[in-house]
């Protein structure tokens, strides 16, 4: 046998010492690659494990002047099915159809499906989500869940709004308010592997949810329930195509109450609140929805017609060129340019003084009383009292004054809106305008929003809103006030007279475009007590059947919700002018 | 070590040897490594079949096929292979040659042969005769091998079955020529030609890569992993290594095994360990496989004839290449090919003879004759 020789072993030696050598610089690699390279790799390779999984924050409530919550949530659940999970498919199968009340061949398709989660349903309650839950399958996953909900489903619907999917206001108060609403949604960071399985017993970090701060608003659950019911019951009286009702404060622009009915269901706020034929397309259907929607006080413009007549008195005394007790006589017509425009009785009003000129409604005394003011100075008064401008109401969707441009305005058109016609503007700005002519010449902002607190109580922040001072003069103010109130209490409006109570007011009735349809528009507006205003009350009615008159069928209505609400907002009842009426 | 001419006084003063160093570090390797496939594998192998214990059952049964086999080559004289080293070469290019043709195909490259409910790797079997067919060669013409013409006969000679691995496997015929270039180093008295060789074989591989856009590719993803999606695993396996750390993240706890990094059982399973059980761990293991090469180091340096070193000196080398080609793939060190960690990686044939060959190390230092001093 041979040997093996020493130069065999040097050089055996010599490979093993050149193995070791490779084997220090691979050691070297690896230092490198944990030691100073660690974190690189470590943080790409969590980046790569973790998943996030947010938590929903629960929306803040929105909760009325009285602290009943209009706007809650509801806990839903999501029932899902993880399919390498499941054990007994077949008794899986049988109670999720009986539980969830959906057809076996969908909760089979579901539960059969190959895939990592199958969804089968969601917005499931919490008690059947409780009891599928106490099955106890595996595989078969119950997450928790927020839903809004509104507890009185309709009541004031268009101005509260509604959420989509996503916890974000889609109308209304929920959308003007989103971001203090909304919170921000908590997340959970957990590990999974590579199919996005999470693992069991991984340590998981978690940014707990913040939720949704409280809204405040001035919308007093009891009047718009009052408001609300009157509405209805007007709306099926006179078969009107909707009945708009706004109660506000007039100091300060706090809205009190807002109708609109025929309301609509904020629970199922995708549903439509008639039938429709069953051919109509998704879009149509759409288009049918957004009408619904539409919030009729804020969204919609009108001729407010005589209503408006309180401001073309205020320009009036403002601007001097009328006293109440000027002299009137009205033919039952007046000749502007080469046009007769007829006074509302055709047989004339006669001779009368400016304060019967208003309780008359009597349109050529304004027509005369607008031509005295003249163009320029009529429309500088609607600037100066805002008429030109949004009211600035905290919902979404205002509509903007429809007015002639200055330049326009010819004797004709002067004459018109003199008596409330040829322009259109919201209920909200004609309530607006009309609370600061009576308040003492104060421009409020309509609003909702009062404040925004946490749930337990603590103050976030409270809102405050513009006021323009001065847009009338007290004076102006107080006799404006007195006018209304012989409206109410000998003139058009005392339909709406309630003993004991000093209420002024005006009425209006207005012939929508075009003409040749015959659609009116009746509506009220009236406030008290007229000394120190607390309350004021906008009815509009539009398109009634039979009698239009708004003296006649809107007044009745707004009367009825004062006899609600005075003894309910603490309107003292007096005596004196009980007696005065009784004589 | 002198020889003594007395055979009496010889017999007297023996002592019966057997390198149970080796023995130990090659158990205590082969149930590391079941500890680390298991712990690599359970998640690959409930996603795939359903049952964690898949692959380490398979690995189980190598690996007491493989025992068994270590135990009988132990306990056999070493030098029965020299008559059966022209046969396991004809026989190993044999199997090779027909993988070609009728081999089982797996993840794209059809490796191997499948008989009844066994499936084997031919190219394994291949580096085992190339060690003995060499060895046995070599050490019947120790006086030649000076010459380089000798040198490139004899890399001529298993130049055939280098052929026939590449084909499926360029990376088992890298550890079969270099298996094969280490034999001839250390039985040669030269180191000029072996230089010169190697000069030669860097110069080639360079034009090779220059010339071949697929290697040149491979030399791109090598170099930013992150920017090419074959680099996937390269990248992936960084990112174990990476978040090891230190002392790593606890035996089981690794993350990327949970199906981020493919496979990771096969090659890539060192990146695991390195995640897993941090630098402290993956030195260790470097060190083990120090240690047992350092033994094959003592056996070959002190076998009795030239024949028993050369196949000490083969199996050195094939451990030695194997392991540093490995850790060199998974740390990026290298550009990405395919070689397994011996006794680690999962590869039923790979750990059923690797046993064997250590039992043929093994029966080399049964014939160590140690002498009373």
């Amino acid at each position: 046998m041979l040997r093996y020789k020493t130069f065999n072993r040097k050089k055996t030696m010599t490979i093993f010492v050149a193995v070791i050598l490779v084997m220090i610089f691979l050691m070297g690699r690896l230092v490198y690659l944990m030691v100073f390279c660690s974190e690189y790799y470590g943080k790409k390779a969590e980046d790569l494990h973790e998943r996030e999984r947010t938590v929903k924050a629960a929306r803040g409530k929105i909760i009325d002047a009285t602290g009943t919550v209009l706007a809650a949530n509801k806990t839903v659940c999501t029932i899902s099915v993880i399919h390498s999970q499941i054990r007994e498919p077949e008794a899986v199968i049988a109670a999720l159809t009986k539980e969830l009340g959906i057809g076996e061949e969908l909760v089979r398709k579901r539960v059969e499906k190959v895939s990592s989660i199958e969804r089968v349903k969601s917005n499931v309650d919490k008690e059947t989500g409780d009891r599928i839950r106490a099955y106890g399958f595996s595989g078969v996953k119950v997450d928790e869940d927020y839903k809004r909900y509104y507890p009185y489903d309709t009541l004031a619907s268009k101005v509260l709004g509604f959420t989509g999917g996503d916890n974000q206001g889609i109308i209304g108060l929920e959308v003007k308010y989103d971001a203090y609403l909304q919170g921000t949604n908590g997340k959970i960071l957990t590990l999974t592997d590579a199919r996005g399985i999470e693992i069991e017993n991984a340590g998981e970090s978690r940014a707990d949810p913040v939720d949704g701060n409280n809204l405040h608003i001035s919308l007093d659950y009891n009047i718009q329930m009052y408001a609300q019911q009157a509405a209805e019951k007007t709306l099926e009286q006179k078969q009107a195509d909707s009945v708009s009702v706004i109660v506000m404060n007039p100091s300060n622009g706090e809205i009190m109450a807002m109708v609109n009915v025929p309301e609509f269901h904020l629970n199922t706020p995708f549903e439509l609140n008639y039938e429709v034929p069953e051919n109509t397309t998704e879009e149509e259907k759409q288009n049918l929805l957004n009408g619904m929607w539409r919030n009729q006080c804020i969204n919609d413009t009108y001729e407010p017609g005589s209503a408006f007549k309180i401001i073309t008195t205020a320009a009036a005394l403002e601007e001097g060129v009328v006293s109440v007790n000027d002299q009137f006589y009205c033919p039952g017509y007046i000749v502007v340019e080469d046009r007769r425009i007829h006074c509302h009785k055709r047989t004339g009003h006669g001779a009368e003084d400016f304060v019967h000129g208003i309780m008359n409604s009597c349109n050529p005394v304004f027509i005369d009383v607008g031509l005295r003011i003249g163009a320029d100075h009529f429309y500088d008064y609607f600037s100066r009292f805002g008429l030109l401008k949004k009211t600035g109401v905290d919902l979404p969707g205002e509509a903007a004054t429809i007015m002639h441009s200055k330049e326009n305005i010819g004797l004709v058109e002067l004459a018109t809106m003199s008596f409330g016609q040829s322009f259109q503007i919201t209920p909200i700005q004609l309530v607006t305008t009309v609370s600061s002519i009576i308040n003492g010449g104060n421009r409020i902002t309509p609003h909702f929003g009062v404040s925004i607190k946490k749930d337990d109580g603590t103050l976030v922040q409270t809102f405050s809103y513009p006021k323009t001072e001065g847009i009338v003069s007290s004076e102006t103010s107080d006799t404006v006030r007195g006018l209304l109130e012989k409206v109410v209490s000998e003139g058009g409006g005392k339909n709406a007279k309630i003993a004991g109570y000093s209420i002024g007011g005006k009425t209006a009735t207005s012939q929508t475009l075009p003409r040749s349809a015959n659609r009116y528009i009746s509506s009220f507006l009236g406030f008290a007590p007229v000394e120190n205003p607390q309350v004021l009350v906008l009815v509009v009615i539009n398109d009634p059947q039979g009698v239009y008159y708004g003296g006649t069928i809107a007044a009745p209505v707004a009367k009825e919700i004062f006899e609600d609400i005075f003894p309910y907002l603490g309107i003292p009842y007096d005596e004196k002018a009980a007696e005065e009426l009784a004589e | 070590m002198s020889r003594r001419p007395e055979k009496r006084e010889k017999e007297k003063k023996q002592i019966k040897y057997f390198d149970y160093t080796l023995l130990f570090i090659i158990i205590f390797l082969v149930g590391f490594g079941l500890v680390m496939l298991y712990s690599t594998s359970s998640y690959n192998a409930q996603v795939k079949f359903g049952n964690s214990a898949f692959y380490l059952r398979k690995q189980l049964l190598a690996s007491l096929i493989g025992f068994g086999g270590m135990f009988i080559v132990a306990h056999v004289d070493y030098h029965i292979w020299t008559r059966l080293s022209g046969l396991a070469y004809i026989a190993a290019l044999g199997l090779c040659t027909l993988v070609i043709f009728a081999g089982a195909e797996y993840n794209g490259s059809s490796r191997w042969l499948r008989v009844g409910g066994i499936s084997f790797q031919p190219s394994e079997l291949a580096k085992f005769a190339v060690i003995i067919f060499l060895a046995t060669i070599i050490s019947k013409i120790p006086k030649q091998i000076g010459s380089l013409m000798t040198v490139f006969k004899i890399l001529a000679i298993v130049l055939p079955i280098v052929v026939v691995v590449a084909v499926n496997n360029l990376s088992t015929a890298i550890i079969i020529l270099g298996i094969a270039v280490c034999l001839l180093f250390v039985a040669s008295p030269k180191y000029g030609q072996f230089l010169a060789m190697g000069g030669l074989v860097i110069g080639v591989g360079a034009v090779f890569i220059m010339v071949e856009s697929y290697r040149a590719e491979r030399l791109r993803i090598w170099l930013h992993p992150e920017d090419y999606e074959k680099g996937y695993q390269t990248l992936q396996g960084l990112y174990a290594i990476g978040s090891g750390g230190l002392f790593g993240k606890g035996l089981g706890e690794s993350m990327q095994k949970l199906g981020f990094l493919p496979e990771a059982q096969n090659d890539m399973i060192f990146s695991i360990i390195c995640e897993e059980l941090g630098l402290f761990g993956a030195i260790c293991v470097i060190l083990l496989f120090l240690l047992l090469i350092w033994r094959f180091l003592v056996i070959a340096n002190n076998a009795p004839d030239l024949f028993g070193a050369l196949i000490v000196v083969g199996i050195m080398a094939h451990i030695a290449i194997q392991v540093i080609l490995n850790i060199a793939v998974v740390t990026n060190t290298i550009p990405n090919t395919g070689i397994t960690l011996p006794f680690i990686s999962y590869g039923g044939t790979s750990v059923a003879i690797l046993l064997t060959e250590m039992g043929l190390a093994l029966s080399v230092s049964r014939r160590i004759k140690l002498e009373m001093v």
